[in-house]
């Protein structure tokens, strides 16, 4: 603290409080004289914050996405806080449907049967879609509501909707704090509808991709519950762990996949669509820390996924915030780290002669084992208290994504020197800003 | 002396005094709170009684944080979300900040939450370090992200502005007041007081509660104009193996302040400044004559 010279600190002091003081009261005084404005809790009905985004995200040689998102976030003056989420997707571009490259030039027909739709895969090449187009809404709100000064209840909805894809979710929860609000414990419930109109009608599952076997629309539904704990550990740790399972059931395929058919000498014949279960059990656990020191602060998250198609799941995540001096921006480099086994019904192809283990095939490499690294970095800069933009913050990142699949070599003549499963890189540049 | 009572809906009485003066009396910020006039001023009474009421009565309900409406309930369930807040409350965070560096950290509104720790109920009982350590990263102004007038509170963390409301309370009412009437007035909000001129008689006479000696007379002051704050409670303590330790908390340690007065006047033009001079002492510990007598302020300490 800076202290007048030739004045005792005392006197110094004095000085200082009177200026605070007189600060206070004549910015009092002067809203006093003011007639009786506006009740007091109206200054604060402009709590709003919105947390708006613009990504674009480029897969080497396959999809792009621009997918702009605006969260308003707004508190009442009793404590009732909405938040509504609002994102749309275009993608465009090409995506893999789940046949293997050939060494002979395949074609196939567009999803809808359009004429002019239908491509040709040259050999060598991995078969993707090259008219993929899909645009999606999603919107979602949630009302949070104070039930005591120590526990909340949330409601939520969620509606998605794509061409040819309608989503619901309904979901509610409670927090509830304790031990001085240095420990929340929250619970809660979710319920998803899902509606699916793929274009040309839904494929059976496991049919001939030649005939065509298509019907009307297809449904799917899930419920889930979520478990968690946020634990105050230091004054600079802070803990969360938590828990969920949910299940899906009805038709869980991808209506646009399906699956290489081969004879004995690895030659392509056809293609049948794929077949999954009609239920999916999951249960995943996560537990993050974030630590702060001085000018860093890292989140150090590690997530474990399991479910009944065998598909076992890791993610690692630590992003380190280093605050610049000056306490106006901030730089996060972030490392991901995920691996996952492949379901048990995942077979890149379906060798004719022989009879399958599984009555379910999908060959969709999410399905398959591979891991991947994200590396990222992000830039943020707050604008100061004054001016039009003021308290708000600006943002960019950028994210590089690797993913490389775990299979083993096989010995069919004719997939000799085909890249099965090609890599795949991807880059997501995002510019944000909050307010 | 209380010979001629009115009351206006049980919430405002009207009482007389000695020495000509007449006392309009109510109930806030859980204090006995009174306007003092010389008693020729009987028929405006009620309406300034009135006005410094509703101006007491606006405070409690605006920054108290026991309502679950006041300013501070809805800042404390922001739970680290951005908030606006109004220009009244900005200028109390800008005061509060100010006497947070002035101070060196010890003036500190966000050092309520240690409270939850220590119960000064007098008897030997300490809290486990362990309970003062898990509350302490939820004590330090700095941790509030503070630009005018977004404040953003970091989840756990709270405000209390009992350290310089009821001043505050006393400063407002007593300039409202100002502008309606310049004859003599005290407005006295539960010992903190704040007076424009001397009443007919000479000087207001001022009894300045000493808790720690019931039976003793109070000590009596005179005031001709300005403002007297006292802090501290002396019935707020715990007394372990001969060591006595008050509930004025040093918000860096969560342990209170060795060797504070129990408690402390001081008088200066408004109550605020007063009340903060008054607060800072009980803060400095034993070292509070020192730093009063060279603040240069008119000063009464009760060890």
């Amino acid at each position: 603290m800076q202290l007048k010279r030739g004045l005792p600190p005392g006197a110094a002091l004095r000085q200082q409080l009177m200026a605070a003081s007189c600060a206070l009261l004549s910015s009092a005084g002067a809203r006093a004289q003011a007639p009786d404005s506006a009740p007091f809790l109206n200054g604060l009905l402009d709590n709003l914050s919105v947390d708006s985004a613009v990504a674009y995200y480029h897969e080497d040689g396959r999809i792009q996405a621009v997918e702009p998102i605006v969260n308003v976030a707004k508190t009442f003056a009793n404590g009732d806080a909405l938040d509504v989420n609002f994102t749309f997707d275009s993608l465009s571009g090409s995506s893999p449907n789940g046949a293997l490259p050939s060494h002979s030039a395949q074609t196939f027909s567009s999803p809808s049967g359009k004429p002019g739709h239908g491509y040709t895969t040259a050999p060598g090449q991995l078969p993707v879609d090259p008219n993929y187009e899909d645009n999606r809404v999603a919107l979602s709100a949630s009302w949070t509501m104070p039930v005591t000064r120590v526990t909340d209840v949330t409601v939520g909805a969620k509606v998605s909707g794509e061409d040819d894809f309608v989503s619901f979710t309904l979901s509610a929860s409670l927090a509830h704090d304790f031990n001085e609000k240095n420990t929340t414990v929250s619970g809660g419930v979710y319920n998803e509808f899902d509606s699916l109109k793929p274009i040309g009608g839904t494929p059976d599952p496991g049919s001939d991709y030649a005939l065509a076997d298509k019907t009307g629309n297809r449904t799917k539904d899930g419920v889930g519950i979520l478990l968690g704990v946020t634990q105050v550990m230091t004054r600079t740790w802070l803990s969360e762990f938590n828990v969920s399972v949910d299940r899906f059931h009805g038709y869980l395929n991808d209506p646009y996949k399906f699956t290489s058919i081969l004879d004995a000498s690895g030659a392509t014949t056809g293609y049948q669509y794929e077949s999954r279960p009609d239920q999916r059990l999951r249960k995943s656990g996560y537990w993050e820390n974030r630590v702060a020191w001085d000018a860093l602060s890292t989140a150090l998250s590690l997530r474990y996924m399991s479910d009944d198609w065998a598909v076992h799941s890791v993610t690692a995540q630590l992003r380190v915030r280093w605050n610049l001096p000056g306490e106006q921006s901030y730089i996060e480099p972030s490392v991901r780290w995920y691996r996952q086994t492949a379901a048990d019904f995942y077979m890149p192809w379906i060798v004719e002669s022989t009879q399958p283990d599984s009555p379910y095939e999908s060959s969709d490499s999410r399905l398959d084992a591979f891991h991947a690294f994200t590396y990222g970095i992000k830039y943020a800069h707050r604008i100061g208290p004054l001016g039009p933009l003021a308290s708000s913050e600006f943002n960019v990142r950028v994210e590089y994504y690797q993913q490389k699949y775990q299979n083993p070599n096989t010995n069919l003549p004719d997939l000799q020197g085909l890249d099965l499963y090609p890599e795949l890189k991807a880059v997501l540049v995002q510019f944000g800003w909050r307010y | 002396m209380t010979e001629n009572r009115y009351s206006l809906d049980g919430s405002i009485r009207i009482e007389e005094r000695s020495e000509g003066l007449l006392a309009v009396c109510f109930d806030a910020m859980a204090s006995p709170c009174e306007l003092l006039l010389p008693v020729r001023h009987r028929s405006e009474a009620i309406e300034l009684g009135t006005a410094v009421a509703n101006e007491a009565w606006r405070v409690e309900r605006k920054f108290s944080r026991y309502r679950k409406d006041s300013v501070v309930s809805v800042i404390h369930r922001s739970r680290g979300s951005r908030i606006v807040v109004d220009e009244e409350t900005a200028s109390l965070i800008d005061f509060a900040q100010h006497c947070f560096a002035i101070s060196d950290g010890m003036f500190d509104i966000t050092s309520g939450v240690l409270r939850a720790a220590w119960h000064f109920d007098r008897s030997d009982r300490l809290p486990p370090q362990a309970d003062i350590d898990r509350l302490l990263p939820l004590v330090g102004f700095q941790k509030l992200q503070w630009h005018r007038p977004v404040l953003v509170l970091p989840p756990g963390m709270e405000l209390d502005f009992g350290g310089c409301g009821k001043e505050y309370a006393v400063d407002r009412a007593y300039e409202q007041l100002a502008a309606l009437h310049s004859e003599p007035f005290l407005v006295n909000f539960g010992g903190d007081l704040r007076a424009n001129r001397a009443p007919p008689s000479g000087t207001w006479k001022i009894g300045i509660e000493r808790p720690d000696t019931i039976c003793e007379a109070s000590m009596l002051l005179e005031l001709e104009q300005g403002a007297l704050a006292t802090s501290g409670d002396s019935h707020r303590y715990v007394m372990r193996n001969g060591i006595r330790y008050g509930h004025i908390l040093n918000p860096r340690t969560g342990w209170p302040v060795m060797g504070a007065a129990r408690s402390i006047t001081v008088a200066a033009s408004s109550c605020v400044e007063a009340g903060l001079l008054s607060t800072m002492g009980l803060l400095k510990g034993g070292e509070a004559e020192h730093f009063l007598g060279e603040a240069g302020v008119q000063h009464w300490i009760n060890r």
